[in-house]
């Protein structure tokens, strides 16, 4: 259904009206799952949708659902998706009136979000002074601060040199955090526990940065230990209702990346809530914030909180929200960017629990290291209470271009233990054959004590992934596998026997085994 | 049909016969069929279905399984097979440890350990970039570096030994 473009009576607008004028077409500056997730966004809505896609993506599934597509360059990001200029150009030139960025590529470039704005196209996120003021970690923490947002202790200033980080630490007390000031995704962030560890750490911290986002400012802060990643859903009209969508709980965490989020979360009660809620909304308004915009909090055992920093865009993890509150994000990002007021000034309550598993294509037993490969078969969970939001299909090649994210598996249940069955369910009926991938290790987390009762943090993975990694099937897992190896390579010899007679007689074909020709025939890789 | 399966750690003796197999002297019905269209098979063990995808490892018998929501390595060979290859994995063993290879393409950021050098088993030796992400490789035992093939800023493909190692005591 279409929704109702009135401005709902209940709400007064404190500034002057801004004109609804709802959005007609919209190029989508992004690609994968999320791309994917604003084209269906826009169809409901009944705005039109332009994809753009790179060498790699010429056949992506986000590419065929939008009503346009436009091929903008080669495979390297910065050749296509971070061709800012170039990507106005299409949208002009195609008729758009908007530019959704997504997440993570241009979402968070103030000189972006300023360019698409000064060529007279509305901008679907937050104004460009509001990215600016919250886009730097250093900026963001000094308007926290001015808002009575709890920070944790650290540095507003880029670090000069090893010897003034050194300095720092030793005032704040090891361990210390060196994260960059342009980071994001665990890019540029080390933990430093000894003197002796900082020159390397800082050094790393710099060239990662520096490589990732072409900017090597990094700050250091205090250390809190056995934190959970608590971060609110802020969600702002362009009439001065500024709403919290309660909190998403992200602690199961590798090397900084997030892996599996929920919502509610277990450590946060009401009158929590409620705190947190104002904080973020506090944060949000010193920022003259817009749009959908989440605040990351470090929330210690004590139930302090701590503000990390403003994420500017819609998250990866926007699905559990939408879930708890029955509110569709991406569609009131679009609403919201056409002038919509939002139709509640209330928070609303969670309702039920849910959980998302990033789908990743690394081998958690082997380090997680990047797989690549050609998705040969996809069998996609379905059923009460699951949702995919995914960005490949059988078929689709997955390289080492982009993120190694290839979907996000979502489940909604009355409570957090019926969400992890109704996880663990979905996960067992996932099929992706064709690469490695964190089926497995999600399956492991499900099933372990320790997450099942909530007893996490943002550390509990680093330490609990020996032990998952460790996990052994039991015996009857152990027999049938014996007995379906046993199956298939009789199969195969027999498969290989049989052909090789019929090869010998026949000149044509030289090229290639009969083994290469068998595992081609039954679609296996060999 | 005899085959042995290594899985797990552990050799499990599967015996195939015309209607089912024979594991642990416990004949059950069991069968194999492909589920069409797809890469997934249906394996039927007396009675109870599992569903598995298999992919082929580099030799003859290896396979990858998915099966009951773990993934496994497997190696079944009929009798014959698993006598040459135990003969030929002992002979293997005394060359030397494994050398460090390109686990995915990348560029190298930093080599850390020069010929001669003494490595004990989980130093790190080159640390790759792939993905944007940092990511150090390790020395798989002790040993004594006989040869570095990459720098850095060098750009490998999936697979290319990087690093080569002499056993300690060969030094």
């Amino acid at each position: 259904m279409r929704p109702a473009r009135r401005r709902s009576d209940q709400v007064t607008p404190p500034r002057p009206a801004v004109p609804v004028r709802p959005l007609r077409k919209v190029l989508i500056a992004n690609r994968g799952e999320i791309a994917l997730r604003i084209v269906r966004a826009c169809r409901e809505l009944g705005i039109r949708s332009i994809a753009v896609y790179s060498d790699a993506d010429a056949q992506a599934p986000h590419v065929r659902e939008a009503d346009e597509a436009v091929h903008i360059g080669p495979a390297p990001a910065a050749e296509s998706y971070l061709r800012g200029e170039h990507l106005i150009a299409v949208a002009k030139e195609l008729g758009a009136d908007a530019v959704h960025p997504g997440y993570g590529f241009l979402s968070e470039r103030e000189w972006f979000a300023r360019a698409v704005r000064d060529a007279g196209l509305v901008w679907v996120g937050p104004p460009a002074e509001a990215i600016a003021a919250m886009g730097s970690k250093i900026a963001a923490r000094t308007l926290a601060i001015s808002a009575g947002t709890p920070v944790v202790p650290g540095t507003t200033e880029p670090l000069r040199d090893a010897a003034e980080a050194a300095a720092i630490a030793e005032r704040f007390g090891y361990p210390v955090l060196l994260k960059a000031a342009a980071g994001g995704g665990g890019k540029g962030m080390r933990v430093v526990h000894a003197p002796g560890e900082i020159a390397g750490a800082l050094a790393a911290a710099q060239r990662e940065s520096k490589n990732a986002f072409g900017d090597d400012a990094v700050y250091v802060e205090k250390y809190i230990e056995g934190p959970r990643h608590v971060e609110i859903q802020v969600l702002a009209d362009q009439h001065g209702t500024c709403i919290a969508l309660g909190e998403r709980e992200c602690s199961v965490q590798r090397r900084h990346q997030k892996m599996i989020e929920e919502a509610p979360s277990i450590a946060v009660t009401a009158e929590l809530r409620k705190r947190m809620g104002d904080a973020a909304v506090a944060a949000a308004r010193a920022a003259g914030y817009v749009n959908a915009g989440t605040c990351e909090f470090l929330l210690d055992r004590h139930g302090e909180f701590y503000f990390l920093e403003m994420n500017t865009r819609i998250q990866v993890e926007h699905p559990v929200t939408e879930l708890v509150m029955g509110i569709d994000l991406v569609q009131w990002q679009l609403r919201i960017a056409g002038g919509e007021p939002l139709p509640f000034t209330e928070s609303p309550a969670p309702r039920g629990w849910a959980i998302e598993c990033r789908i990743t294509s690394e081998d958690p037993a082997n380090g997680f290291l990047p797989s690549t490969g050609r998705i040969e078969h996809l069998h996609l969970p379905s059923g009460p209470g699951v949702r995919w939001d995914g960005g490949i299909e059988a078929g689709s090649v997955v390289g080492l271009s982009y993120d190694p994210m290839l979907a996000k598996l979502i489940v909604f249940d009355r409570t957090r233990e019926a969400a992890i069955g109704r996880m663990e369910r979905a996960l067992r009926e996932l099929v992706i054959d064709g690469v490695e991938t964190s089926r497995e290790f999600h399956l492991r987390v499900m099933a372990d004590p320790e997450f099942r009762r909530g007893e996490i943090s943002i550390q509990w993975l680093e330490a609990r992934l020996p032990h998952l990694l460790a996990q052994r099937p039991g015996e009857e897992t152990i027999r049938a596998a014996a007995i379906a190896a046993a199956l298939l390579a009789d199969r195969d010899r027999r498969g290989r026997n049989g052909r090789g007679a019929a090869r010998n007689g026949s000149a044509a074909d030289a090229s290639g085994s009969a083994w290469a020709q068998l595992a081609r025939r039954e679609g296996l890789r060999d | 049909m005899r085959y042995l399966v290594d899985l797990d750690g552990q050799r499990v003796e599967v015996v195939l016969d015309a209607d089912g197999v024979s594991v642990h002297g416990e004949h059950v019905a069991a069968h194999l069929a492909d589920v069409e269209g797809t890469t997934v098979r249906l394996v039927t063990i007396g009675g109870v279905q599992h569903r598995v995808v298999a992919r082929r490892g580099a030799a003859r018998g290896q396979y990858a399984l998915w099966i009951d929501g773990w993934r496994l390595d497997v190696e079944a060979l009929d009798e014959r097979a698993r006598a040459i290859r135990d003969l030929a994995a002992a002979s293997a063993k005394a060359s030397g440890p494994a050398p460090v290879v390109a686990p995915m393409p990348g560029l190298i950021v930093r080599v850390e350990v020069a010929v001669g050098d003494r490595v004990v088993a989980g130093q790190g030796v080159v640390v790759m970039e792939a993905m944007k992400m940092e990511n150090e490789l390790r020395a798989p035992a002790a040993g004594v570096v006989r040869a570095v093939h990459v720098e850095a800023g060098a750009a490998v493909e999936k697979g290319t030994a990087l690093v080569e190692f002499d056993d300690e005591d060969a030094a």
